[in-house]
């Protein structure tokens, strides 16, 4: 066993002094998480918004109000001209700005806030709704009562996107340790140098996937705690299923790293590949928006991905989503079916001379 | 060969910090002749190379080139002379004669590509990508590069270097091709089989100043009136050893092969005999002979011109 | 000058023959624009999206003279139908048949809603019907309430819900009508402002394309730059061209030109695609616009040199950039607004030429009224440009050691 202990001593060292791979590793889904969770937090989430309000007339004032404190807990700002509440529109000191001179209800919005403005043209809707019912002493005879059945009470997008970024990292770390690691070692023939002796391939390959696991453990772990202490992120984690999602997926993500390193003709394309391809399936797999807003024909490729399925196991063992046992082991039982058939032939592959 | 002074170089010095690498070299390069600079490494070769191909300035001495004096190699003077260098790389993503059309553009008046092409041989390569080449082929584009301004004065850097036997040997027809032509080349090479077919003049550089000049012959035959003999051993213990320092006044050992200096031939011989009966010793190999450059070059510097 | 145009064509060439650089400067901006155009031109539209829902009808008495229940168990079963042929419907709906346990199935759609595979489940209520009817006879006002179920953090839920809760406003409106409370003349007059230059809602192709260019031009300049000039010094492609009379001057002027060739194609065919397959409506026809163009395409090649001349190998070079790329892509307002961010991060906002030369972009083609300035927008970007240039030109090794 010290031929396996002194493999796994010089990957470390060969990883540890690997500076663009310690920053794939650990810096870049720290970095994705600064950066999204002050970007993304506020998307959407409308109780945050400012709005706006110029009033000409005070026909009907009290109703105004009460529909508009009925719309949500936003942040009404006054404004003494329309031209000032304009400026402020586009200015974007208010996110958006109503008008009311006693005959008509004006939404003023900024054109370029093309992501927000739906959001914020639906509170306007609700608005105007409840105006004219209230105006007319009407109630709604209806109303709603949504109940959330969501695992977690206040979540927000981004604490479904953090485990979206995890299981990237995952992706990224397992892909990389084939298409990448073990391709270059044979590019630089520092594979046929270690297969002429008696070393047996199967445990440069345990060696390396060992020491992967770890560092990508510990890393995602950084990531949540980073994520949890930040911004505040609340998750209900199942250590059991986090650390099996973490185990197949990084050893799945190698058996695909295999695909990668078998159909290429050079080993030393292999890592752009594989860096493109999961490039790709970080917007495909619904890490950034949901699934549902994309075109249909997408929307089935995004299910073929495998990121998707490993994201949304992640996201179940944190407790964000709710998913069948049933096919949560099923998901991690493929991503080691996958392994478990193509590392054999990785490790004939480690043992194949290079090709002239 | 004519008398015909292309190049001179004037007490050449370069210096980094306290390094002298260059310490006041002079030395004449005669039209249409090979001129052959030696040394180990470390000994100011490759800095005197570079100056003289222009991408590093000297600090001190003058060159005198195509009949001006310069202090250091300008940038009209590139337009007439040719370097191929030792280690270089071609953009992998270019064709062959886009490489060769590249180069031609930087020159006033290049050759014709396809005449190029035609002369080093990549004709049925022309469309090529470089990363798709062998070392051979690359050797030759690169050589094609060199030529591509049709140059008076050619730098040839270790040209041979890691090429079959027959490619050195193409190569080195292709240098007495040049010669005959009317080119000046500027050698440097690690084979001293090739110094000595190839130079009609050879310089040694060590610790930055010349320590000999002249032709291949010349210098050996300032060696003395020595003879060389060698033979093969392959229990080479230094006990066995020890008892040639009977007969044998100056010898060295390497790589399983022993090179005795002699003034005396006869003698040596006896006591070689008598040492190998007496320890046993066969004497595989043996042969005698004049001494080489390799043997001049060793016995000057203390190194072997392939370190 | 034939040499510069022949190093330009080299650039050029290599780039689109190299299968690498090809992809991250041409395939991958197509894709994201591609991506991002269907995806976020398709919310407001809701063209595509269909909700799966599933509804329970627990009043089923019948009892009173107006079925509530069934009104809106109707209602909602023709919005799942197709309004013609072709266009897809709103909702796929899924409610209980007749002989199945209507408790059993309402367990079985909350669970499949909390697994994602419902976006809401609406329970009517027993006596809800009666309820309704209550509180329009009486007079006295209040509400019955429908039961969603949902998911907050799912924000396909959200939208379904927010959605159910519009059909359901127009029910209200309907009973209210019918019923003698609301007068829909006396209705009020309420119309959406557009402020902006073209006074209307700004489809997102218009404020996306201009996004990608400049993300194209960004990466463009921070990768491919750097590693043409670090793995062609480090491969001594570089010497080669050194021991000719080809001075550095004008290989950087071959190379930028080249450069500046590979930023123009992009753009060509960003701005095709945009225009004709995605229907952009925004012209760069004028001169601001390409004066933005041309000076965004040069700020960043000289970054690329910033960064050439900050490595000492073509690996260290690549890592820089891309710790740089994802930092400096996302904080410029570029895909998101940047409003609310900490201090820290609007610094970096602040100080990166990327911003600024969006919003200029940006506004220049009406699709945005930007919050910097034209001084700024011009003179930032020159700023990094000179100081790219200063930087540089002191410590860029054109040669490795020997």
């Amino acid at each position: 066993m010290s031929a396996f202990r002194n493999l796994l001593a010089c990957e470390f060292r060969v990883l540890a002094r690997d500076r663009m791979a310690i920053f794939f590793t650990f810096l870049f889904p720290l970095v994705f998480i600064l950066v999204f969770g002050f970007l993304m937090g506020d998307i959407g989430d409308v109780s945050r918004a400012r709005m706006g309000l110029f009033t000409s007339s005070d026909l009907d004032r009290e109703s105004l109000d009460a529909a508009i404190a009925a719309a949500g807990t936003m942040e009404i700002v006054p404004f003494s001209a329309r031209s000032e509440i304009e400026d402020a529109v586009t200015g974007r000191d208010v996110d958006f700005g109503l008008v009311w001179d006693g005959t008509r209800l004006d939404f003023l919005y900024d054109a370029a806030r093309v992501q927000e403005n739906v959001a914020f043209q639906q509170v306007a809707d609700g608005i105007v709704t409840d105006f004219d019912l209230r105006r007319q002493g009407a109630e709604a005879p209806i109303r709603i009562d949504a109940i959330d059945v969501g695992k977690t009470s206040s979540a927000s997008w981004f604490s479904l996107v953090l485990p979206g970024i995890l299981a990237f990292s995952v992706l990224s770390a397992g892909l990389n340790a084939v298409s990448g690691h073990v391709t270059a070692m044979k590019e630089r023939r520092i594979l046929d140098r270690l297969v002429v002796t008696p070393m047996r391939p199967v445990l440069l390959l345990l060696a390396i996937a060992s020491l992967r696991l770890v560092i990508v453990y510990v890393s995602t772990l950084i990531t949540l705690f980073v994520g949890v202490g930040l911004f505040g992120l609340r998750y209900d984690v199942s250590w059991l299923r986090y650390t099996i999602s973490i185990l197949c997926g990084t050893i799945g993500t190698m058996g695909l790293g295999t695909i990668i390193a078998l159909l290429v003709r050079r080993p030393s394309s292999a890592s752009n590949i594989a860096h493109a391809a999961s490039m790709l399936m970080l917007f495909l797999a619904g890490v950034y928006f949901p699934v549902e807003f994309m075109p249909g024909f997408l929307r089935g490729l995004s299910v073929a991905m495998p990121l998707t399925h490993m994201a949304n196991a992640l996201r179940y063992a944190m407790g964000v989503i709710d998913m069948s046992e049933t096919e949560f082991w099923a998901i991690n039982v493929s991503l080691l079916g996958v392994a478990g058939i193509l590392l054999p032939i990785l490790a004939r592959y480690v043992v194949r001379p290079m090709r002239r | 060969m004519t008398d015909e002074v292309l190049l001179r170089v004037f007490d050449l010095v370069k210096h980094y910090g306290d390094v002298r690498a260059v310490d006041g070299i002079s030395f004449d390069v005669l039209v249409a002749s090979v001129f052959t600079l030696l040394g180990p490494n470390g000994a100011g070769k490759t800095t005197t190379l570079e100056i003289l191909e222009g991408i590093r300035e000297p600090d001190g001495g003058e060159i005198g080139i195509f009949g001006e004096r310069v202090k250091r190699i300008t940038r009209p003077i590139k337009q007439r002379i040719g370097v191929l260098l030792q280690d270089g790389g071609f953009e992998p993503y270019l064709k062959v004669h886009e490489i060769l059309r590249l180069f031609a553009s930087f020159f006033d008046r290049p050759l014709v590509v396809e005449d190029v092409l035609r002369h080093v041989a990549l004709v049925d390569k022309a469309g090529a990508l470089v990363r798709t080449l062998s070392g051979g082929q690359m050797q030759r584009l690169a050589l094609g590069a060199a030529l591509i301004n049709d140059p008076e004065l050619i730098f040839l850097d270790e040209p041979t270097t890691g090429l079959d036997p027959q490619a050195r040997r193409n190569m080195w027809s292709v240098v007495t091709d040049l010669r005959e032509s009317g080119k000046t080349i500027i050698l440097t090479t690690h084979y001293m089989e090739e110094a000595e077919a190839l130079s009609d003049s050879v310089c040694i550089l060590d610790h930055g100043t010349i320590i000999a000049e002249g032709t291949p012959r010349e210098l050996t035959q300032a060696f003395g009136e020595e003879t060389m003999v060698e033979f093969r051993m392959d229990d080479l213990a230094d006990a066995r050893l020890g008892g040639l320092d009977a007969c044998c006044r100056e010898y060295r050992v390497d790589g399983g092969s022993v090179t005795v200096e002699t003034e005396d031939l006869p003698a040596t011989m006896e006591g070689l005999f008598a040492w190998s009966r007496r320890e046993n010793v066969p004497l595989d190999s043996l042969i005698v002979r004049q001494p080489n450059l390799e043997d001049v070059f060793l016995s000057l510097t203390g190194r072997r011109l392939r370190e | 000058m034939i040499g510069v145009l022949r190093i330009a064509f080299t650039h050029v060439v290599t780039a689109i023959r190299e299968r690498v650089t090809l992809f991250w400067f041409l395939v991958f901006p197509v894709f994201l624009l591609v991506l991002l155009a269907l995806i976020f031109g398709n919310i407001g539209e809701e063209r595509e999206i269909r909700f799966e829902v599933g509804l329970v009808n627990r009043d089923t008495s019948g009892s009173t003279p107006v079925d509530f229940a069934a009104v809106v168990e109707e209602t909602f079963e023709g919005l799942a139908e197709p309004a013609d042929e072709g266009t897809p419907s709103l909702f796929t709906l899924y409610r209980p048949s007749g002989a199945t346990d209507v408790g059993a199935f309402l367990e079985a759609e909350l669970t499949a809603l909390r697994r994602g595979r419902r976006a809401a489940v609406i329970v009517i209520p027993e006596g809800f019907g009666a309820a309704v009817l209550g509180t329009m006879s009486s007079g006295a006002g209040g509400s019955s309430e429908l039961t969603v179920y949902m998911t907050t953090s799912d924000v396909a839920s959200q939208m379904a819900t927010e959605i159910i809760g519009q059909v359901l406003s127009a029910i209200d409106r309907e009973i209210l009508v019918r019923g003698g409370r609301f007068d829909p003349e006396m209705a009020i007059d309420s119309r959406a402002v557009w402020l902006g230059t073209t006074g209307e809602e700004t489809p997102y192709v218009d404020f996306v394309l201009p996004g990608i260019v400049l993300m194209g031009f960004f990466v463009n300049g921070l990768f491919g730059v750097p590693g043409a000039i670090l793995f062609n010094r480090d491969r001594r492609v570089l010497r080669r061209y050194w021991v000719t009379p080809l001075s550095v001057p004008r290989y950087l002027a071959g190379f930028s030109i080249g450069h500046l060739a590979l930023c123009a194609l992009q753009f060509a065919l960003l701005y095709v695609l945009g225009r004709y397959a995605l229907g952009a409506s925004v012209s760069f026809a004028s001169a601001p616009a390409c004066l933005l163009l041309v000076l965004s395409a040069v700020t960043f090649l000289a970054f690329g040199f910033l960064i050439a001349s900050l490595a000492k190998t073509a690996n260290a070079g690549m890592a820089t950039a891309n710790i740089l790329n994802m930092p400096m892509m996302f904080l410029s307002g570029l895909f998101f607004p940047i409003a609310g961010l900490p201090l820290f991060l609007r610094l970096i906002v602040y100080a990166n030429p990327l911003s600024y030369l969006a919003q200029g972009l940006r506004s220049t083609l009406g699709v945005e009224t930007s919050a910097f300035s034209w001084p700024l927008i011009l003179g930032v970007p020159l700023g990094w440009i000179a100081l790219s240039i200063l930087v540089a030109s002191m410590r860029l090794k054109w040669d490795v050691e020997r």
